[in-house]
């Protein structure tokens, strides 16, 4: 599968700007030792004239480069957490629809139409609202609007499923039908809601962002969603404060989107011609 | 066939079109008259005499009138709808003459009925200020029309009443307000008032529109036919609308104070910081002596040191500020004193302090945790927020920042006192007894904003602002506040760090603007426009 992901162009770019991102999240506290919120040097100090703030300070005299390095940890945290709780909540309401249906089917598929008609984006400003913004809190705030497509992916494949032969098998040998569901039904449900992973992990950031846009991200945190705010007000006379960061958050979304994407394709077997 | 039309003109003919209908009125206006302002919020309650703050005085002040307003000439005070008032010499009733020839909007005479009106049935009981201000106040006398005599149970300071006529005073006609819902009145959407500006309309999320008095009680003014105020709550909006030449006046720093400079090259434009200096914001550290470490003075002296006022006045304010010793700022020179405790910035002493205080760093750096609540309401509070949490964190206090909306903050600071440390910016209005003292006195209930909630109790500091409550000398009030500002900095319930005002950038084709210190929520019978 990886040979078949490598010889796609854009998987192959998507996937090295993700190992870069990765490893910047990784070596940050490498690469830019300390507090990124730290009073640095100067405020305002420009892009590319100082060569110990390669991407310049921000009003208060933050290190730009710091926030965007530090950024990506904030970032990948609240993105995969977000998509993690969203694919587990899914995948159990979806395999539990799916498996018993009748009645309990029902109920649980008016629960997921419920939360799909509400835009996720608002439903996590209201959830953080009323809450209070921190890192977990964000995490879960993401993952109430996006659990439904898990959900309803796996309750298909399961109906698919519970049919089969080796279904029926496991019913005879005399197991328990929450152990079928949880250990026959569900891994083999697990392969499309894989493939949307990707896609929910880049919807997290960027609403985190947005949140930490309009001021309801975690304050203690770099996020580049608050960098972007803050250089909001400087526009005309510092674009660079909010560029930069913005240039991070493209970039990032746009490489796991690639990624996902052509492991998508992958995973259903397409060709391209 | 159709006529090929380009996207581009389509669009422009849609916003044309979409403008045409969203301001009818504003097409076929007088030209020439007109001052376009940009406004960034839409008070909920509009009425200047039940809510006494800048942002109802921005629009309601040019509609309802105040017995004075604010100068910068002779003893500070121009008197408008009162032409003079005089205490008595035991302070307890002060007498108000009121101008004659002045009518309400809707033609019916401006009587001192009216006067005792507003203050008994609105200013005492429903005003945010005038509930402590007036609360001694036991009866206004009419003895004819245009003599109001305001009875004291106590003795009142004349000085301070006077000091605060601009913002307390607000005279709404009795004629429409008596034996009903004062708070809940139609008027109080389409006010009604004595001033040079008659009420036009209001589109929520657009404009508010006032006219022109024509019988406005001084002949020759106002010399504006129209005031738009231009709802634009996008600070960054409010630059490009005045490069646009879409407005023309941009108060109360709508633009914001990184974008200043810019704004200052662009021909046509200035920059104006006068105009405010009645107006005069504080940058408090609210602290509350409830938690354990924050009761230690030497905890309170060392987070004072450990504040470098310099940088926060050329990061945060970039330079549109000024230093605070205490909780008088110094563009009050009636009562500021600069001989008191002051803090400068060093780390090494705070850090011995708190040493000192029995808490010494972990092995990680840390001393002490607390929460950090700083208030949503300016850019600034919020950045001075990021500042102190780095400030207290070389001396090894690690602060948590709680950000909450308006509400959330209100409640958590001045009713739940679910706060370590907060940061507000009060307002300095003229008198350290109308909103300076109850930052710092006792015995304040739950749930009142901008006051002591932090739990200080100094029996000594209480008994000093209730004797200058009832001081009747000018210079022996004078000599009281000192104490207060000597009291406060020496034993630190709060930490002023510094006071700043705001500026204007206007065309300069407006005409008398900053006319006096409280010129953004005054009046503006005198702006002209030149063509």
């Amino acid at each position: 599968m990886i040979r078949e992901l490598l010889r796609r162009p854009e998987a192959l770019l998507g996937g090295l700007l993700l190992l870069l991102i990765a490893g910047a999240a990784l070596l940050a506290p490498v690469l830019s030792p300390g507090d990124p919120l730290a009073i640095a040097g100067r405020p305002l100090v420009r892009p590319f004239t100082d060569p110990a703030f390669p991407l310049g300070t921000d009003g208060l005299g933050r290190d730009l480069l710091a926030g965007v390095i530090h950024g990506v940890r904030t970032s990948a945290a609240i993105g995969l957490a977000a998509a993690l709780v969203a694919v587990l909540a899914g995948m159990l309401v979806g395999t539990a629809a799916g498996f018993a249906g009748g009645l309990v089917d029902e109920a649980l598929m008016r629960v997921v139409d419920a939360f799909q008609i509400v835009p996720g984006f608002l439903l996590a400003l209201a959830f953080v609202s009323v809450t209070g913004p921190s890192l977990a809190v964000v995490a879960i705030a993401i993952a109430l609007g996006a659990w439904t497509g898990p959900a309803r992916l796996s309750r298909s494949r399961v109906l698919a499923l519970r049919e089969a032969d080796f279904v029926a098998a496991a019913r005879v040998m005399g197991m328990h039908p929450a152990e079928i569901a949880l250990r026959q039904v569900m891994p083999l449900a697990l392969p499309p809601v894989l493939a949307v992973t990707a896609v929910i992990v880049a919807g997290a950031i960027l609403t985190e962002s947005a949140l930490s846009f309009l001021g309801l991200g975690d304050p203690n945190a770099v996020t580049w969603g608050g960098m972007i705010a803050e250089g909001r007000n400087q526009l005309r006379s510092a674009a660079y404060l909010s560029i930069i960061p913005g240039i991070a958050l493209v970039l990032t979304v746009i490489s796991i989107y690639l990624v996902g994407e052509a492991l998508t394709d992958v995973l259903a077997g397409k060709r391209q011609s | 066939m159709l006529p090929s039309v380009s996207r581009r003109t389509l669009l422009g003919t849609a916003a044309a079109l979409l403008a045409s209908t969203a301001l009818p009125r504003l097409a076929r206006a007088a030209e020439g008259g007109r001052l376009v302002v940009a406004a960034d919020s839409e008070p909920r309650q509009l009425n200047p005499a039940i809510v006494a703050s800048n942002g109802v005085f921005f629009i309601a002040s040019k509609v309802v009138e105040p017995l004075a307003e604010a100068s910068y000439e002779g003893d500070g005070l121009r008197p408008l709808l009162a032409t003079a008032w005089e205490g008595s010499d035991d302070g307890r009733t002060i007498t108000f003459t009121l101008r004659e020839g002045v009518t309400w909007h809707d033609g019916t005479p401006f009587t001192s009925a009216d006067v005792a009106f507003s203050a008994m049935e609105v200013w005492k009981p429903l005003q945010n200020i005038g509930r402590s201000l007036f609360a001694d106040l036991e009866a206004v006398d009419t003895p004819d029309d245009h003599t109001a005599v305001f009875r004291f149970s106590k003795p009142t300071p004349l000085q301070l009443i006077a000091n605060a006529l601009p913002v307390v005073s607000s005279v709404l006609p009795k004629h429409l307000y008596e034996g009903t819902d004062i708070a809940a009145n139609p008027a109080n959407g389409a006010l009604v008032g004595t001033g040079p500006f008659t009420w036009g309309e209001y589109r929520p999320g657009e404009y508010y529109l006032l006219k022109r008095n024509p019988a406005y009680w001084n002949a020759g003014e106002p010399h504006l036919e129209e005031i738009v105020f231009r709802v634009l709550p996008d600070r960054a909006a409010a630059a490009s609308s005045l490069e646009a030449g879409e407005i023309q006046l941009a108060a109360f720093s709508a633009v914001p104070l990184a974008d200043l400079a810019r704004i200052a090259g662009v021909p046509g434009l200035e920059v104006v910081t006068k105009g405010y200096e009645a107006l005069t914001y504080q940058l408090v550290v609210e602290i509350n002596h409830r938690n354990e470490y924050l009761r230690n003075l030497k905890v309170r002296q060392a987070i004072a040191h450990a504040i470098d006022k310099r940088y926060v006045l050329d990061a945060i304010f970039l330079g549109y500020a000024e230093e605070a010793t205490g909780p008088v700022p110094k563009n009050a020179p009636a009562f500021y004193t600069g001989d008191v405790t002051t803090y400068g910035f060093d780390v090494e002493k705070a850090k011995a302090l708190l040493d000192e205080a029995g808490f010494p760093a972990g092995p990680d750096g840390v001393r002490f945790r607390l929460n950090l609540l700083p208030a949503p309401y300016f850019n600034e509070t919020r950045q001075f927020g990021d500042y102190l949490r780095q400030a207290l964190a070389a001396i090894g206090i690690d602060a948590t920042i709680v950000a909450n909306d308006s509400a959330g903050h209100q409640k958590a600071v001045y009713t739940d006192h679910a706060f370590d440390l907060a940061i507000a910016p009060t307002v300095f209005r003229g008198d350290p007894a109308i909103s300076t003292t109850i930052l710092v006195r006792s015995g304040i209930p739950a749930g009142v904003p901008f006051s002591n909630q932090g739990g200080y109790v100094s029996p000594a500091l209480d008994a000093l602002v209730d004797e200058a409550l009832v001081t009747l000398d000018p210079a022996k009030r004078v000599e009281l506040y000192d104490e207060f500002q000597r009291l406060v900095t020496a034993d630190l319930p709060l930490i002023n760090v510094a006071d700043w005002s705001f500026t204007s950038v206007a065309s300069d084709k407006v005409e008398n603007i900053a006319t006096n210190p409280r010129w953004a929520v005054s009046n503006w019978a005198d702006v002209g426009l030149e063509e």
